[in-house]
């Protein structure tokens, strides 16, 4: 069967009446805490070198070097805080949509139909506060997968099942 | 038919063994090759002949042959496939025993190859490729054509449409209607090769220099080149233009290095360049000393890409890649077709995206475009001029060049730029001052959609669409956002209104 009648695109389903959820509040505390580890253990290893080298040079320099992480760290903060509430998703009847990003926002979505496998992972810190990280993966490496973290435990859990029953039903 | 009775578990041809041993010396000198550089440079330095008639030698030289022969003969005689109702099996491994099982729906592409000792001893040797992760992929390494060509065909029945008979149909009728299409003469292949990239080439050439130096550093201090180099140039009065002279030369060198390079290189990859036409798709063989046969079955292509520059443009020349989903990197590269003139170009588009030239409207983008590409290219010519800051006043005057180069790059890209989408396709066009592509998607391979907007964008009200099919992704840089929406809304109902077959 065979259709080709003109498409009227306004009449079409719009993506951006979509009312997006936000991903849990909690999830911004593991993205502090990471950033509190990635930069406590810079800090650490340019204060050990300090501490065991003899280099004159390196100790004028080593208040300059901890300055410039501190600021890279704000600045990544910042962003972190700014990004944090553009961080969102939704369903539809068809298909999944994911936003997210401040200076440079994408929205991305992936109908249902071209789903390969679905995962679920939680890191240590994730298992922590009960939240789960869901991952929807589409055939082929061209990057049009998506990883949508923060969600909670259960929320994560309905979703997968929801989407592997579309899955299994394809099939 | 007894001996392609795929049913049986059976080894491969026997001429296998010579294929694993002849690999895995050649491994073994490929990893080991600066070692016994270093030895023989060793003999040489200490003055005294090689003494190749020392048993020592000759032991250990019989001892790794006989251990590469019986691990040769070990591989293959525990390497056994067979075909099972829907699944092809492969049984493998001497110590560690590996049983691998493919359904036959899952296979993608079968290639078959054949590299110098499979030519040398005449047999090929047969890959699949198989949907979902890419480990699984499986090659055999010595079968007699014949019986290649059969397996091929029989792992291919199976796949996906066997349910469709109409289609199963046109995969038998396929075999038997094989005519060659396009031949690529050997005046062609060379004009192909000068008309190149030839900077590309340089780059090449230029990492592949600095790697080998870097292997080979501790061996040119002990010949002393550099010594023997300032010595040359010591001269006092004539010391720069020495200087110059031999940095001409050394640049000269270079781009005729450079020049042959990408010249052999299109010639080798595409030696013989045929392409048949069947009734389901195209099929490509090329190469040299590796021989490769490309199935491309027209259901499965995600993007097609027409490439062109200047100066091919000018000789007729043009190239037509494509692009299977699941195909790794390295095998999609090969999915080309080089030296097609503009009718050959325009049949096959025609075939496998009918109607599409007549379709096609094209679109500009925002001439944000331009300003974007300013904004980059001034960025770029900051970070080249920060170690100029150091050199003599002259070097400066590099910055003329590439201001003009880079404003007539700029200026031919957005020239070159535009998108057109109807109910079938999707084609994009992108180029610089140079090249110039032109991509092709149909509608229903799309995977995903996305729209992408920086804070640059935003105040503009602009957007990037990004379509996703299973291969590579198109963009459509920089158009109005609520333009960018409708299109990921249409894409999105076409894909999810018609659920047809997209791989």
């Amino acid at each position: 069967m065979f259709s080709n009648s003109q498409i009227d695109i306004e009449t079409l389903p719009k993506v951006e009446a979509l009312e997006l959820k936000p991903i849990a509040k909690k999830y911004f505390t593991i993205i502090v805490i990471n950033l509190v580890i990635l930069y406590g253990i810079i800090i650490a290893v340019l204060s050990a070198v300090k501490y065991f080298t003899k280099k004159e040079g390196f100790h004028s320099i080593y208040w300059y070097l901890v300055a410039g992480v501190l600021i890279v760290f704000l600045a990544q903060f910042i962003l972190y805080k700014l990004g944090f509430k553009k961080r969102k998703y939704a369903l539809r009847e068809k298909d999944i949509t994911y936003s997210h990003g401040y200076l440079n926002n994408s929205s991305t979505t992936l109908p249902f139909n071209r789903i390969q496998h679905l995962e679920i992972s939680r890191s240590f810190l994730a298992r922590k506060f009960g939240l789960s990280t869901l991952k929807i993966f589409s055939a082929g490496e061209s990057g049009g997968d998506l990883s949508i973290s923060g969600l909670p435990k259960e929320v994560a859990d309905s979703q997968y099942a929801f989407l592997t029953n579309i899955l299994n039903e394809r099939e | 038919m007894s001996e392609n009775n795929f049913n049986i578990p059976s080894r491969q041809s026997a001429k296998g063994i010579i294929v694993f041993f002849g690999v895995s010396v050649y491994k073994v000198i490929k990893g080991l090759i600066i070692v016994i550089a270093a030895f023989f440079l060793k003999y040489f330095q200490s003055g005294e002949a090689l003494d190749i008639y020392n048993y020592k030698v000759i032991l250990s030289v019989a001892a790794f042959i006989l251990y590469f022969i019986i691990f040769a003969i070990l591989k293959y005689l525990n390497f056994k496939f067979y075909i099972n109702k829907d699944y092809f099996i492969l049984k493998q491994g001497i110590i560690n025993k590996e049983e691998t099982s493919i359904s036959k729906s899952k296979i993608q592409n079968v290639y078959i190859k054949q590299n110098v000792i499979q030519q040398l001893i005449n047999v090929v040797s047969l890959s699949i490729e198989t949907a979902g992760d890419d480990k699984t992929e499986i090659e055999i390494k010595a079968l007699s054509k014949p019986k290649a060509e059969a397996l091929k065909k029989q792992l291919l029945s199976g796949a996906k449409v066997e349910d469709n008979l109409e289609k199963k149909e046109n995969i038998k009728k396929s075999v038997e209607t094989t005519n060659v299409y396009y031949k690529a003469s050997f005046k062609k292949l060379l004009l192909e090769g000068i008309s190149e990239n030839h900077l590309k080439s340089l780059v090449f050439v230029l990492a592949f220099i600095f790697g080998l130096y870097n292997d080979f550093k501790e061996f040119i201090k002990q010949f002393k080149v550099t010594s023997r180099f300032n010595e040359y140039f010591e001269l006092d009065e004539q010391a720069l233009l020495g200087l110059i002279m031999f940095n001409v030369t050394l640049l000269i060198l270079l781009l005729i290095t450079s020049f042959l390079f990408s010249l052999i290189k299109t010639v080798v990859q595409n030696f013989n360049l045929t392409v048949y036409r069947k009734k389901d798709g195209l099929e490509i063989s090329k190469g040299l000393f590796n021989k490769i046969n490309l199935g491309l079955v027209s259901s499965r292509i995600q993007n097609t890409t027409i490439s062109t520059n200047k100066f091919k443009k000018a000789l007729g020349l043009y190239k037509l890649s494509f692009t299977q989903a699941m195909v790794n990197k390295k095998q999609q590269l090969k999915f080309n077709i080089i030296g097609l003139n503009k009718t050959q170009i325009n049949e096959l588009i025609n075939e496998f995206y009918s109607g599409v030239y007549t379709s096609i409207q094209k679109y500009k983008p925002n001439r944000y475009f331009i300003l974007k590409e300013i904004m980059v290219n001034i960025f770029l010519l900051l970070l080249i001029n920060i170690p100029i800051i150091f050199a003599p006043p002259l070097v400066f005057l590099i910055n003329i060049p590439l201001v003009i180069l880079f404003a007539a790059n700029t200026l031919y890209a957005y020239k070159k730029a535009y998108y057109s989408i109807d109910n079938k396709y999707i084609v994009v066009g992108t180029g610089k001052l140079i090249e110039t592509h032109t991509s092709f998607l149909e509608t229903h391979k799309v995977q995903a959609v996305k729209i992408k907007q920086t804070i640059f964008q935003k105040k503009r009200k602009l957007a990037t669409v990004k379509v996703y099919s299973a291969s590579k992704a198109i963009t459509i840089p920089h158009i109005e956002l609520n333009i960018a929406r409708d299109i990921k809304n249409f894409l999105l109902y076409k894909v999810e209104s018609e659920d047809r077959d997209w791989m």
